[in-house]
């Protein structure tokens, strides 16, 4: 195919390989005339451009020069690699002289342009080549034999290859061996060729076949093979190249005879010894393989001869051919067609003059053919065999897994010719390993998740940290795996809950310095001053009034006190009145702490406080907000803090658990594109959620758009490691995302699963039927199967933990703490069928036998308090214990007629347990209120001082927020979906079994609650959720006393729960321990007067013991016995009203007495003349003893 | 670090010029100068013959793999001139269709990605780049663009499947508005990116200039979420260039080079996770390449040829 055309009668010479662009030189031919008959000469360099699609070439410079030239070579003398100098353009003249000329210079448009001259020859120079080992050499022949050596570096004195053959004869060629750099060839016309070894300085070898019809007009040398060469034949009547090899050098090896008049020039390919060109007085340019004398092509030409052929050096499917037509036409072999977009300026001078005859030949030449567009469009097709240098040798492709396929083809030292049977065609497959670190990282996380050693991974990781943040990081996430996780997150942040301890601990005891004798008398002024208003107030009952004088004499201790015994509603009040006047620093942290209005400070804290917003949250906030309240502050952090603060977020995400944020947070602060800063995300990702999914219990399968981005990310890393089996384990396998859903199935396949006949029905991917189909297998829409199957934590195995749901809709505002009524909890119960708060802290199963389920909690045992997570906002050991006293005692007290469960667990067969305690044991129960039975599992409770269960009557009034949970469990439904044989955490808490006697029979204990409160009024305070039991006394309410004993908690309850005994995530979840920050440790005595009740009680009770068989029962005793701390606890704070400890007294009087019936008949007093959320916590355990009491007589 | 953990004699009779494996990698196909294009089953370490397919009349350049969404299908493109796309039926290879359309040897094929439908293009030594769609029943639109490289085509490559403005996948369903981009290279020293006109037509967006030779390969980085476009590109003057675009338009690009060889490098290859460039040259070595951090190293790569000569 025709590339570029110039219309110029001119030797050529293409610039050198290393030169880029490509330039052609054109030297105005000696013995020829243009159309013009101008004797005019000159030098002219164009660009080859192939970019450019238009015939034209483009013209870079032109010298006007006064001589015309024989042969023109383009020689890279002194170029470097860079091209910068354009080597030398050497040109052989009309008159024995050879010329250099600077083609930079040339271009440049210098004048001064020749840089050497010697006419030293005789005649003109038709022969010139270039030592391709040493540029500085140029062999150059003209007549008479003469050869020369020129050297460019000394150019004046050239040197002879050795004598001049006899007879003297025209050099018309001349070449330098491709090979072997001191031989050179020469050829002339009368048909012989020389050899010559510089080395001996004598021609070594004459090549003739003796015919003497030989007109050498062309020689070249093998391109590869050292002694083989090609003689070109002018002779009209010999039109033959020869191949010759000098080791047979008596005949050719080899003759071509494909052209049908003499050959005018032959090109040998330096890209491909397949490829020699030639042009004939036949108009041919053909393209042969001398190896084998087959033509692969021949050039569609005009109709002239071409008299000068070259192969570009440097784009070797580029050819030029000079013709006697005045043209140099650019070509290439490699076919394709000529489209109308080629054109060409026609040469208007020549087009002008007409054909003539410019060689004076007597021949008119044939019209100049001007290319015609109607013509173009004909096809070339390119060689027959594909040139060398189309033929990829090597290739390195990557597939999936990172895998590298490679091929090669080496030939094997052979003979020539053989080379093919040697050829290995192996195709090598390859691992390609290049993050090493990254991998092996990648192992120890995969390590640590499978055999659960988060904290160790998590140690490693602090200990390894570079940064402080880095540390910061990791400890944090290691806390989700400790017990007491709030704490130590808090110590973490600065806040050492011990420190603040002993502080408060120093100051108690001086305190109690002050402490008023409570023996002594005091005066009761009734006077008109405050004080006396405010006596006579209270003398009257009016608790409201009392507090407004107190409030409005500024005697804010006094009316808070007050408020406190006026019931919640006035404490209320009260409060916000005081912070309405109060104006201290803090007045706004202590607002939000009492109000419970954390997002305030949240939302409202400096952001360079965002620690103690922090800490305040980890402090106070109840798991469902908690979480949100994390995130809001981490969120805050992002939007609005500098970059420093930004990453702290990570923090508060990390204690939100919120896995998606902290990885948007992250990418935003992390360059997360490199490996190995994408593990760094990875191992905080998967560890955190690891940690919420054994603490928070949340449904973790859920993944995010970004952490689903991320994940597939990493899995693609690891897969493109060739870690196959690792990527398909870190892949989220719980989305419908397509590209996490491909990519699996990639994985899949990729592992060599065995792909079943043609087609798999797996792949995620719509498939598309193609041509010729019979309706393969292919077609069809696939879905992934997998996806739904393969959840690590099946929802029923993890479900959300319905306590914190709950939680949060007993809780509607956080700041209100309004209890909710039995009914609304019943109502949300059986949404939430499977619940099983603990289950997602316990992912190991211990045992899938209801024997399992019985298996003594250990109270104060580490491993639950761990795998609860969310448990104590502040974690104390003395709050638990008081917590679970109090159980306790509510336990007795709820259940008056049942048998106590003193010595839990129960046995397994006691239907009563086996009810409560069954695998299937509603979530619900245990996310909130612990269920008695719990406290009959913690011997520790009652061994603990009971000065350690102070300070729990503050928080009484939330008791009605334990009753949802406690009626949730008794709900059928929930214990018949969950499976005896689910896991069992360790730290499921058996409900108490005490209800369940009474319960049964009543049927379904929710509907009938529900029938009992229909309308299930939200109660404000305590007093006004349990009126039943009041309106209905005697026995309705004893019936009833066991729902209500549930449902509704006495106040004093909430109080432990808050406390988080271990275990007792209902606690957990309820805690917001009002009064920890002044929570009292030491123990006041009972004071003397009452001791008399604790010691009657007591002794009732080991009386009791001590006759009674029945297992059960002394269950119930000892858990009464337990429960009924919480009255001593109560006569040490002097909080119970007159009236209920003189009722005491007389009850323990008829003890005495024995008189258990009156015993009973004052006790039903007591409960229904006393503010219940007083008494609740231990007067039904005191019922309870009496009961059994009398029952047994003792 | 490079280890052979599979050896395939693949029994050709001549120069093997391109090995690929299908999407899961556990298929490998050859092609040969001896007109034949093979296909083995190598998972685990074995190497099974599935097909040996006759039907190239010249030596075969390049085979290509077709998303397997499309079913089981292989392109190849000879020097015959001919595109074969060959399809598995039934367990059974077979000639799904020829493409003759180009006047000269057909140096490479390319499938767009799949979000595009089943799309080939083909870049030819006649200078021009066809591109293929399956419309459907047996039937494939030809579209060609004509004086793509002036004395050949060499090479193309698609761009990765990126919906405008958006790093993540838009949700299924809803048929994203793709921009089709190639690059293509050859023997003008070029580097051309074409895009897809609303019209249908392919337009020359980009021409790339740093290659002082053919351009022997161009090589479309895959996607792995980054705004930047990456190309690596390697040529007869030894040359391997990385091309990265970071703005949204994708209308700059800057060269740079990544190692200049003695010899014609021959082929370049992304890893698919984009950070490792495999080059093959006469001393076929793989580079390690990080467009993030800058810099690369150079890992060698023993032939293992070499190894077992």
């Amino acid at each position: 195919m025709k590339l570029k055309e110039v219309d110029r009668t001119a030797m050529q010479a293409w610039s050198p390989a290393q030169n880029h662009p490509i330039y052609l030189a054109t030297g105005t031919s000696a013995q020829q005339l243009d159309a013009t008959f101008s004797t005019n000469a000159s030098l002219e360099i164009f660009e080859l451009d192939l970019s450019d699609p238009s015939l034209d070439m483009k013209s870079c410079a032109t010298f006007s020069s006064s001589h015309r030239y024989h042969k023109l070579i383009w020689g890279p003398y002194k170029m470097d690699s860079k091209g910068d100098v354009s080597g030398v353009l050497i040109a052989g003249g009309e008159n024995g002289n050879i010329i250099l000329y600077d083609p930079s210079k040339i271009i440049a448009g210098d004048k001064e342009v020749v840089i050497a001259q010697n006419d030293k020859h005789t005649g003109p120079v038709r022969a010139l080549d270039v030592n391709i080992f040493q540029t500085n050499l140029v062999a150059s022949g003209a007549n008479e034999s003469e050869i020369y050596i020129w050297d460019l570096n000394n150019f004046a004195t050239p040197m002879t290859p050795g004598a001049k053959t006899q007879p003297p004869e025209d050099i018309s060629c001349i070449a330098w061996n491709r090979q072997v750099q001191h031989i050179l060839a020469s050829a002339s016309p009368s048909g012989r060729a020389t050899v010559w070894d510089l080395r001996k300085n004598e021609p070594i070898i004459k090549v003739s076949d003796h015919s003497n019809r030989m007109h050498c007009s062309g020689l070249a040398w093998h391109p590869d093979i050292a002694t083989q060469m090609v003689l070109a034949s002018e002779d009209d009547r010999l039109p033959v190249i020869q191949m010759w090899d000098l080791r047979f050098a008596s005949s050719p090896l080899r003759v071509l005879e494909n052209h049908a008049r003499g050959i005018l020039a032959i090109a040998w390919s330096m890209a491909d010894p397949e490829l020699l060109l030639s042009c004939g007085k036949d108009a041919k340019i053909l393209c042969s393989n001398p190896n084998t004398g087959e033509v692969l092509y021949e050039l569609p030409t005009n109709t002239q001869w071409c008299f000068d052929i070259q192969w570009c050096p440097r784009n070797p499917a580029v050819l030029s051919a000079a013709s006697f037509d005045g043209r140099i036409s650019v070509y290439s072999i490699m076919g394709g067609s000529t489209d109308g977009l080629r054109q060409k300026q026609v040469d208007k001078l020549s087009s002008s003059f007409g054909n003539l005859d410019p060689f004076g030949t007597g021949q008119p030449l044939p019209p100049l053919q001007i290319p015609q567009q109607t013509a173009q469009h004909s096809i070339v097709l390119p060689l027959k065999k594909p040139p060398k240098w189309i033929r990829r040798p090597v290739g390195a492709s990557f597939s999936f897994g990172g895998k590298l396929v490679t091929f090669e083809n080496v030939r094997m030292p052979s003979h020539q010719g053989a080379e093919q049977q040697q050829q290995q065609h192996h195709v090598f497959i390859s691992q390609v390993v290049t993050e090493k670190e990254f991998l092996s990282r990648s192992d120890q996380l995969q390590q640590a998740v499978q055999s659960q050693g988060f904290i160790n991974y998590c140690q490693k990781k602090i200990d390894a940290s570079q940064t402080e943040f880095e540390k910061n990081v990791w400890s944090f996430l290691k806390v989700n795996f400790e017990d007491d996780s709030r704490g130590k997150y808090l110590e973490l942040l600065g806040y050492r809950k011990e420190d603040l301890g002993k502080k408060h601990i120093k100051e108690e005891k001086e305190e109690s310095e002050f402490l008023p004798s409570s023996g002594g008398t005091f005066n009761i002024s009734i006077s008109g001053d405050i004080d006396g208003l405010i006596t006579q107030a209270l003398l009257t009952g009016n608790f409201e009034s009392a507090v407004d004088l107190c409030l409005h004499d500024n005697r804010m201790a006094d009316a808070i006190i007050l408020a406190i015994a006026g019931g919640q509603e006035l404490l209320a009040r009260t409060q916000k009145k005081y912070f309405a006047k109060s104006q201290s620093k803090i007045t706004r942290l202590i607002t939000a702490v009492v109000m419970k209005n954390w997002k305030e400070i949240v939302e409202s804290c400096d952001l360079k406080n965002w620690r103690e917003a922090l800490a305040a949250v980890l402090t106070y906030a109840k798991p469902d907000e908690f979480a949100a309240l994390c995130d809001l502050l981490g969120t805050r952090l992002e939007n609005e803090g500098d970059s420093l603060l930004q990453t702290q977020a990570c923090l508060c995400y990390i204690c939100a658990g919120n896995v998606e944020k902290l990885v948007a947070c992250w990418t935003k602060a992390q360059d997360g594109s490199h490996p190995l800063s994408l593990q760094d995300l990875i191992e905080k990702v998967v560890i955190l959620r690891k940690a919420v999914q054994l603490t928070q219990a949340m449904d973790t399968s859920t993944v995010g758009v970004l952490l689903a981005a991320k994940m597939s990310q990493y899995a693609n890393l690891l897969a493109a490691q060739g870690s196959i089996a690792a990527a398909l384990a870190f892949l989220p396998d719980n989305t419908n995302q397509p590209n996490i859903m491909q990519l699996r199935d990639r994985l899949c396949r990729a592992q060599g699963e065995p792909v079943a006949g043609h087609e798999s029905p797996k792949i995620p991917y719509e498939k598309q039927q193609l041509p010729k189909g019979r309706p393969g297998p292919v077609v069809g829409h696939h879905q992934m199967p997998r996806v739904q199957t393969q959840q690590y934590y099946p929802h029923g195995e993890n479900p959300p933990p319905p306590g914190f749901i709950m939680h949060g809709n007993v809780n509607p505002n956080a700041a209100g703490q309004l209890p909710t009524s039995p009914g609304h909890m019943h109502t949300q119960v059986p949404p939430y069928p499977q619940p099983q708060p603990y289950q997602p802290a316990q992912p190991y199963p211990f045992g899938t036998g209801g024997s399992a389920m019985y298996r003594p909690q250990q109270p104060i045992a580490p491993p639950t308090s761990n795998a609860y997570p969310n448990t104590p906002y502040i974690s104390s050991a003395s709050s638990y214990s008081g917590q679970s006293q109090l159980y306790a005692a509510q336990h007795q007290a709820s259940s008056p007629t049942s048998s106590p469960a003193t010595s839990f667990p129960p046995p397994p067969s006691s239907g009563a347990s086996f009810q409560h305690g069954g695998p299937g044991a509603p979530p619900s129960s245990s996310a909130y209120a612990l269920p008695p039975g719990t406290t009959g599992t913690l011997p520790a409770a009652s061994e603990l001082p009971a000065s350690q269960r102070t300070e729990n009557h503050s928080v009484q009034d939330q008791a009605p927020m334990l009753e949802g949970p406690q009626n949730g469990w008794n709900d059928p439904p929930a214990l018949n979906r969950v499976p005896k044989k689910k896991k069992m955490p360790e730290n499921f808490m058996p409900p108490v079994p005490i209800t369940s006697p009474i319960m049964n029979p009543l049927g379904d204990p929710q509907s009938q609650m529900l029938q009992q409160q229909p309308s299930a009024p939200i109660p404000l305070s305590s007093q006004s959720s349990f009126p039943q039991p009041h309106l209905s006394g005697g026995q309705p309410f004893h019936g009833i006393q066991q729902p209500l004993g549930q449902t509704g908690m006495p106040p004093s309850f909430s109080k432990p729960n808050i406390e988080g005994a271990p275990g007792a995530p209902i606690g957990n979840t309820f805690q917001h321990v009002q009064s920890l920050p002044t929570k009292k440790i030491t123990k006041k005595p009972i004071p003397d007067e009452h001791l008399i009740l604790k010691t009657t009680f007591e002794d009732l009770i080991q009386r009791c013991l001590s006759s009674a068989t029945d297992p059960q029962t002394r269950r119930k005793l000892d858990d009464a016995s337990k429960r009924l701390e919480f009255l001593y606890d109560k006569l040490r704070e002097q909080t119970l009203s007159p009236t209920i400890t003189s009722g005491l007294h007389s009850i323990a009087r008829s003890i005495e007495t024995r008189n258990y019936s009156e015993g009973l008949t004052m006790h039903t007093h007591i409960v229904s003349t006393s503010n219940f959320s007083e008494t609740s916590a231990f007067m039904p355990v005191l019922k309870v003893v009496l009961t059994q009491a009398n029952k047994l007589g003792v | 670090m490079v280890s052979v953990i599979n050896t395939v004699d693949t029994s050709h009779e001549d120069m093997i010029h391109d090995a690929q494996m299908d999407y899961y990698g556990t298929r490998l196909a050859t092609c040969s100068s001896d007109r034949s294009v093979k296909i083995f089953d190598v998972r685990n370490g074995g190497q099974i013959l599935i097909a040996d397919l006759r039907g190239h009349e010249g030596p075969v350049w390049q085979v290509a793999w077709a998303h397997p969404m499309y079913g089981n299908i292989l392109a190849s493109c000879s020097y015959d001139r001919k595109v074969i796309i060959w399809r598995e039926e039934n367990g059974t290879w077979e000639k799904s269709h020829e493409h003759a359309g180009h006047d000269s040897s057909v140096n490479s094929v390319c499938w767009a990605p799949h979000d595009y439908g089943l799309i080939l293009a083909c870049g030819s030594s006649d200078g021009a780049i066809s591109l293929l769609t399956y419309t459907g029943e047996g039937q494939w639109e030809v579209k060609k663009i004509n004086n793509a490289h002036t004395i050949g085509c060499n090479a193309v490559s698609w761009a990765p499947a990126v919906v405008p403005g958006s790093l993540i996948d838009q949700p299924s369903g809803q048929k994203p508005n793709y921009i089709k981009r190639f690059a293509s290279g050859g023997c003008d020293n070029l580097i051309k990116l074409w895009k897809e006109e609303e019209d249908g037509q392919w337009k020359e967006e980009q021409k790339l200039e740093a290659h002082s030779d053919w351009v022997r390969d161009v090589a479309w980085a895959p996607s792995i979420g980054l705004p930047t476009s990456t190309i690596a590109s390697c040529s007869q003057d030894g040359r391997v260039f990385i091309w990265t675009c970071d703005d949204a338009s994708g209308n700059t690009w800057s060269p740079k080079l990544l190692h200049k060889f003695n010899d014609v490098v021959w082929h370049v290859s992304w890893s698919i996770t984009a950070n490792i460039l495999a080059v093959s040259g006469g001393d076929n070595k793989v580079h390690t390449h990080s467009p993030q951090l800058g810099g690369h190293g150079l890992l060698v790569f023993t032939p293992p040829t070499r190894e077992l000569t």
